[in-house]
């Protein structure tokens, strides 16, 4: 998904590119970029949902899920989201919207088969705070700036190139363009997963501030990540033959290039960070 | 294990690191004033038994000795296997500190005999205030301690609980840090 992500932004500013270069005015690529940015802006919603096969459930469908969100609303000082469920085995939970008034939170059946009541009411906060903060808007005008930094500096290349001196040759100008688009795309990609991991962990942490229980987020990500043998079912004695002999650590997984790019950062930092909020909580942190 | 053992693959079992067993009793202090969590007056030290009668005739003197000593500070000594052939030494008594000391006093008489690494670990049966119960796990392989809350249901464990207990202690007891090791004890018969 993340390829896809990366792609279908790397088409969009080669469009532009390819449009200024072809020679539509500034004007022209303006609007059009400013048209597809509206669309974008309101009908995000509606596109995630739907691709994400949600419905929108009534109190009557899901009583419980309706309660936990009620709860928290109150607790968080929101007004109460529309609340989908879309029907899938994957265990995940997003929020959409662009403000705490149309915003829509959405949970997958397999999320609410796989956690206690404690660790979905731990996800629910750590989506709501994301309504909250309004994340979801944030990343759109941070991406619309990253687009506009890219324009910008198109602009800069082809008419700076005219005012310099000789423009006729187009070809390598074309190039150059293009070039140029793709580069300051890639760099604002970076920094905007920068961003986005970096909303994650004020969600996590809005979350333990509303349930008051980083442990249950510690333990509902571990089960959503499927990492449940970080915490094991094997008995101890069943365990022990191998055990024994070897003490080897599992090899620190090398993620340097890869965390780059990743939206969330990784699970052992969101765990570590939790822990640190709980051992806060109950007055042992140093 | 040294480079050329793991190369040759020969096996070493981890003899018992017995020295930071007693770290329960001073955080035994903390779990009675700040957190409210009490004693059931019952631990248990595991171990592997071997089928012969040398080990047997070690065991049966170790619990008689466990039982002179016991009974000077009115601890209760039983016996029992369990399902995946590891036998349990229950000790009973009411000062958390005697217990310590009996299950230190069975691990250094096995450890003493030459079967130090039969010994699995150590458990202490405790309840919260909401006579919840809750363990304390001591792996004598890694000198370190993990709590185990089992929930309702069939092997089930309350993760959460987990974290919040490690988080309580803090740096008093050493835990253990990777929580691939936080091996759960199902069927517990204390």
């Amino acid at each position: 998904m993340l390829l896809t992500l990366f792609l279908l932004g790397l088409v969009y500013a080669v469009l532009v590119g390819v449009l200024i270069a072809a020679g539509t005015g500034a004007i022209t690529v303006a609007v059009i970029a400013g048209a597809l940015f509206l669309v974008q802006f309101f009908t995000s919603d509606k596109i995630a949902l739907y691709s994400m096969g949600a419905h929108v459930v009534t109190p009557q469908e899901a009583p419980e899920l309706h309660q936990v969100i009620d709860r928290l609303c109150v607790q968080a000082n929101l007004p109460k989201p529309r609340v989908a469920v879309a029907q899938t085995p994957m265990p995940n939970a997003f929020a959409v919207g662009r403000s705490p008034k149309t915003a829509t939170v959405c949970a997958t059946s397999g999320l609410l088969a796989l956690l206690s009541p404690g660790e979905l009411e731990a996800v629910l906060a750590h989506e709501l705070t994301h309504v909250q903060n309004r994340d979801v808007l944030v990343m759109t005008i941070a991406s619309f700036f990253a687009s506009v930094a890219s324009f910008i500096v198109q602009m800069g290349f082809w008419f700076g190139g005219a005012f310099g001196g000789d423009n006729d040759d187009n070809g390598p100008g074309f190039i150059v363009v293009l070039l140029v688009s793709a580069v300051v795309y890639m760099v604002s990609f970076v920094l905007l997963q920068a961003l986005s991991r970096y909303r994650e962990f004020a969600a996590d942490r809005g979350s333990a501030i509303i349930t008051g229980r980083p442990s249950a987020l510690i333990s509902a990500l571990y089960k959503i990540s499927g990492n449940m043998q970080q915490v094991p079912q094997r008995d101890l004695r069943a365990a022990s033959g191998e055990l024994a002999a070897f003490y080897i650590f599992p090899p620190a997984v090398k993620k340097t290039v890869s965390s780059l790019f990743s939206t969330h950062p990784p699970l052992e930092a969101r765990v570590a960070a939790l822990q640190r909020l709980e051992a806060q909580l109950q007055g042992t942190a140093r | 294990m040294g480079f050329l053992d793991v190369l040759l693959g020969r096996r070493k079992l981890a003899g018992p690191a017995p020295d930071r067993l007693f770290a329960i009793s001073t955080a035994y202090v903390t779990f009675e004033t700040s957190l409210g969590i009490e004693t059931r007056g019952v631990a248990a030290i595991v171990f592997q038994p071997l089928a012969t009668a040398d080990f047997e005739s070690i065991v049966k003197e170790m619990e008689e000795v466990v039982e002179a000593t016991a009974t000077d500070s009115g601890t209760k000594v039983e016996s029992s296997d369990d399902s995946y052939g590891f036998r349990w030494l229950l000790l009973r008594g009411t000062s958390f500190d005697d217990l310590v000391v009996g299950i230190n006093a069975v691990s250094s008489a096995l450890e003493g005999s030459g079967y130090g690494e039969r010994v699995l670990c150590a458990v202490f049966a405790f309840e919260d205030q909401h006579k919840r119960p809750l363990y304390w796990i001591y792996n004598y392989k890694r000198g370190a301690f993990y709590p185990f809350v089992p929930a309702g249901g069939e092997q089930q464990r309350d993760t959460e609980r987990e974290f919040v207990l490690k988080a309580q202690i803090g740096a008093e007891l050493p835990i253990e840090q990777e929580l691939e090791r936080w091996f759960p004890l199902w069927g517990i018969p204390i």
